[in-house]
């Protein structure tokens, strides 16, 4: 499996995992990452199978996909980590942290919803590997105000670079991530069974997973800290990668 | 599925890259003419410095109204992002050297401006950066002169001045057959004519002192990357996929992706040329795009009146515009240049080296000045101006002859400049 900073890690490590969601890669944690190293704090943003440089068969489910983990944990000798995931990622930071919850020690559900039900024309159009399933991610991916631009990563069009990161991926990735988000279940008893910190990041213009479909989630943790950034979209990282990172320096660093 | 729909460029000219000013409310993309940026802490200044925080440091890396343009352009491209340089030869200098070095080597259309020509053929060499000029017309010619060190094919849209026509879609399949990028100047079509990365090129700088601008009053450049090329398929871009001890041992492919050219020419290009655009230059190059559509739209109505106009007068030996039928790129330009091939063209006048430059100095309307681009008609004799460190041979090669005389029409009454052109050419046999 392919991590980022690429290093041979240390027995006894308690890393944060960053997981990235649909159809993308470890490339939209570089800023986070950049920070925890710098820090000195052990961290890897994986590419998840079929994504990336990661060579393996994509999987087709959130369960699957924890388990491919939790055995790459195992070769590794880590007993323990923290989870840091965006949308499909989230979805893998809760199944991880209620399968073993005495392993994952805090989790970050970023841009997080339950169910993350996909509809069917936008799946088929997936099937079918059509530019227009890039296109409506793509589009309800980002707040109405962040379509227009004004990144606060200077010269940097967020929209096009969603979609070249997702037209880069492998045919068939983006139906298989989307097809797995919508057929996680049991979210809510899931949820329950979570026994580390939890911490909730959301986009209050989320058109993909819109901010009222988290509430239930929220519900069902036990004293979970939530943090909505007003105006952001789905796309938390590249519309707000300031606030995301004060966020995760307070799950984490504090 | 339907397809949401993506906001058109006449939007996007108006609105890409700006949101009104937090502060204040201003409407207007306010000029940030600072030169540096005050942190409010050291933590935060340590997180922007090390790339794990958005924000500026230095105008001459970012600057909040450059940025505005960078995005703008962007959406207008279809590019994932883009840098604005101190002019257009600056965004070529720092394109070529974000990825190329000693022992590198470009393939290059023989048809190019001809400050472009010179870095290539005279400056560049100093560096260990070589070219081959080619007919991109032949794709043969640009096959064989590639090269193992190759490390970028480059031509114009439009050619300057003889108006070749690149077949981008032609040009771009040699370039990435053989695993590297094709960088295009597209200053003469600008986004509204055609979108290069539409047809397959990989980067495109545009010197944004003609039509993005208009207005003929900065001297500006756009260097815009599409993200699409892999610069992992390739390893002699060892500038983008090996650690760089420069920026702490970063991989720029593996830390961003698509993003890895523009990342690198910003952190290093920027950083250590820095050939940067003044943040009031890139407010009036802002001013500028707002109408693009319009000044577009009007100087190519002109330009075609003037071009038939030409075409029918008696001292006039021949023109050469693509929407002509005998020009050689005519198919070509009806396909990918549908709204029309430009406002830049060239004639050849009756009479001679005399004759034009009787013709030049008979202009009322037409200022004679080395720019194209301008909201104001334009005329020069390249072979004497704009190419004149060419020699015979490859003026021949470029198409330029001493007769030729080089017109970019603006956006006047297009009687007036009929008028003003065809009292000059009775003047210039006199």
């Amino acid at each position: 499996m392919y991590y980022h900073p690429s290093r041979k890690l240390t027995k006894g490590s308690k890393p944060i995992i960053f997981i990235h969601g649909t159809g993308m890669d470890h490339t939209v944690w570089t800023l986070p990452i950049r920070h925890f190293v710098r820090k000195k704090v052990d961290v890897m943003a994986v590419d998840l199978p079929g994504h990336g440089k990661n060579q393996d068969k994509a999987l087709e489910s959130i369960d699957k996909i924890s388990t491919y983990l939790f055995n790459f944990l195992d070769k590794n000798s880590i007993s323990e980590c923290s989870i840091v995931g965006h949308s499909m990622g989230s979805l893998i930071a809760l199944e991880m942290a209620s399968s073993m919850p005495e392993r994952i020690n805090a989790i970050s559900m970023i841009g997080t919803a339950f169910p993350m039900q996909v509809g069917e024309a936008l799946l088929e159009s997936a099937k079918q590997n059509s530019q227009a399933a890039i296109d409506i991610l793509t589009f309800m991916g980002y707040s109405y105000s962040s379509r227009l631009g004004g990144n606060k990563n200077p010269g940097m069009w967020m929209t096009e670079s969603t979609r070249r990161l997702m037209q880069k991926s492998k045919k068939g990735i983006i139906y298989k991530d989307l097809k797995a988000c919508s057929e996680f279940s049991d979210g809510l008893e899931k949820a329950k069974k979570v026994k580390g910190k939890v911490q909730l990041i959301l986009g209050s213009n989320d058109f993909l997973t819109p901010r009222i479909r988290a509430q239930d989630l929220i519900d069902h943790f036990n004293n979970p800290q939530v943090k909505e950034i007003n105006g952001s979209g789905h796309s938390l990282m590249m519309e707000e990668p300031n606030k995301v990172l004060d966020y995760l320096q307070e799950l984490f660093l504090n | 599925m339907k397809k949401p729909k993506d906001l058109n460029l006449e939007t996007l000219s108006l609105h890409a890259g700006n949101k009104p000013d937090s502060d204040f409310g201003s409407r207007a993309t306010p000029i940030y003419q600072t030169s540096s940026f005050v942190f409010p802490d050291s933590e935060t200044a340590a997180g922007i410095f090390n790339n794990e925080r958005a924000g500026h440091v230095y105008s001459r890396i970012t600057n909040p109204t450059n940025a505005v343009l960078e995005e703008r352009i962007s959406s207008l491209e279809g590019a994932i992002g883009a840098i604005s340089t101190a002019s257009g030869q600056a965004a070529l200098f720092l394109a070529i050297t974000t990825i190329a070095g000693q022992n590198s080597h470009i393939v290059a259309s023989k048809s190019l401006y001809g400050g472009s020509h010179n870095l290539l053929e005279y400056t560049l060499p100093r560096l260990g950066i070589k070219t081959t000029f080619v007919d991109f017309r032949k794709p043969k010619q640009v096959k064989s002169a590639i090269q193992k060190n190759t490390h970028l094919l480059f031509g114009e849209t439009l050619g300057n001045p003889g108006l070749d026509v690149m077949n981008i879609e032609m040009i771009s399949d040699i370039a990435h057959k053989n695993k590297i990028p094709l960088l295009v100047d597209s200053t003469f079509t600008t986004p509204y004519l055609m979108r290069p990365f539409d047809f397959g090129a990989d980067i495109v700088f545009h010197s944004a002192t003609k039509f993005l601008s208009g207005h003929g009053v900065v001297i500006g450049g756009l260097l815009v990357d599409s993200g699409k090329f892999d610069w992992n398929s390739n390893k002699k871009f060892k500038t983008l996929n090996e650690p760089y001890e420069g920026f702490h041992n970063m991989n720029f492919v593996d830390e961003f992706g698509p993003a890895a050219f523009i990342n690198r020419a910003r952190k290093e290009g920027a950083r250590d040329f820095g050939a940067c655009m003044s943040p009031h230059t890139a407010f009036l190059i802002l001013q500028g795009l707002e109408t693009l559509s319009l000044r577009m739209e009007k100087h190519i109505a002109n330009t075609r009146e003037i071009v038939n106009f030409l075409n029918e007068h008696d001292k006039v030996k021949s023109v050469s515009y693509p929407e002509l039928k005998n020009h050689p790129d005519h198919k070509l330009a009806s396909k990918i240049l549908p709204k029309g091939s430009g406002a830049v063209f060239t004639f050849e006048i009756e009479g001679g080296y005399s004759a034009g430059k009787k013709f030049i100095e008979s202009l009322n309307i037409f200022s004679h000045l080395a720019n194209v681009g301008d909201a104001k008609s334009l005329v020069i004799h390249p072979s004497s101006t704009t190419h004149h460190r060419m020699d015979k041979a490859s003026l021949k090669k470029a198409g330029i002859t001493e007769n030729t005389v080089r017109l970019s029409i603006g956006i006047e009454d297009s009687s007036d400049l009929k008028e003003d052109l065809n009292e000059a050419l009775k003047q210039s046999n006199r």
